[in-house]
């Protein structure tokens, strides 16, 4: 009772801070959606497959949100493709290439070639 | 009274302009970034980017895909591909002729190819193409040219 009485007065202040801040975070992408912009999450990363992306972390954080949504986009088994890809471009590990992932998720597709060096190839080839 | 509500409505206005700010700030850097990168192209290849993962997708399969995995690839890619997406879904055509054993049925496909992009009508430039293709191709079979453009055929 004492203690719900003490953080009383502090709710209003947190729930005003709690509310700015989500009306802050999705007030540019709502802005883009009613402008019709083309920045959505299948054009960012379409992006960073064309490019070879220099970003910062904030930047990279945004685009694992975005490849998740593109992610579900995608059916079985081009889905497992997908992954292999950005596992090879390294777009979910700050653009480094995860070698060992990317290895694991060709064995599981069952082709022929997953060495190092056909790995290394199609990380040039798979650039659309 | 008054004064003690007034401190604490002012609290409550910078506290969630602060907030907001700092959420605006967090998600508009980034988005920023990309607007300002893609800015730079023109209209057609900032239209073109939606398409690239499925793009991205085909080409790995192409690189390094089993026959079948090719075969159903090939197939999406050319339902997926608008009859306005002519070049494109030319060299998915030309994947198809390079995949396929039979030099009629290669005949067929590379003929399509010719209408959907009609700068491959011509032998060489559809030599050429066929060649690019192999290249890309990591393992068999699609790694060599088709018997079609090897022969001679009209």
């Amino acid at each position: 009772m004492t203690r719900a009485r003490s953080l009383g007065p502090v709710w209003p202040y947190l729930l005003a801070v709690a509310l700015g801040y989500l009306l802050g975070s999705i007030a540019l992408p709502l802005l883009s959606l009613a402008q019709g912009s083309t920045s959505t999450p299948l054009a960012r990363v379409g992006f960073a497959l064309r490019e070879n992306p220099s970003a910062s972390t904030a930047a990279w954080a945004v685009l694992d949100a975005d490849l998740s949504v593109v992610r579900s986009s995608i059916a079985a088994p081009q889905r497992e493709v997908f992954d292999l890809v950005v596992a090879v471009r390294g777009l979910d590990n700050g653009g480094n290439s995860d070698w060992v992932r990317a290895q694991k998720i060709c064995d599981s597709l069952s082709w022929t070639r997953c060495d190092k060096d056909a790995l290394g190839q199609l990380k040039d080839l798979s650039r659309p | 009274m008054t004064l003690e509500l007034d401190k604490r409505t002012y609290a409550l206005v910078i506290g969630f302009c602060l907030a907001f700010i700092i959420g605006l700030a967090t998600t508009s850097g980034p988005r920023a970034r990309f607007e300002q990168a893609t800015a730079g192209l023109s209209e057609a290849e900032r239209g073109a980017l939606p398409s690239l993962p499925g793009l991205s997708v085909a080409n790995a399969v192409w690189a390094l895909g089993s026959e079948d995995a090719v075969k159903k690839m090939l197939r999406s890619e050319l339902d997926r591909l608008p009859e306005t997406e002519g070049r494109a879904r030319a060299r998915v055509l030309v994947r198809f002729g390079i995949m396929d054993s039979n030099p009629d049925g290669q005949a067929a496909v590379f003929f399509q190819a010719c209408v959907a992009d009609p700068s491959l009508c011509e032998r060489a430039p559809l030599i050429a193409a066929a060649e690019r293709e192999t290249r890309a191709r990591l393992v068999e079979p699609g790694r060599h040219l088709p018997l079609y453009l090897m022969a001679g055929h009209p």
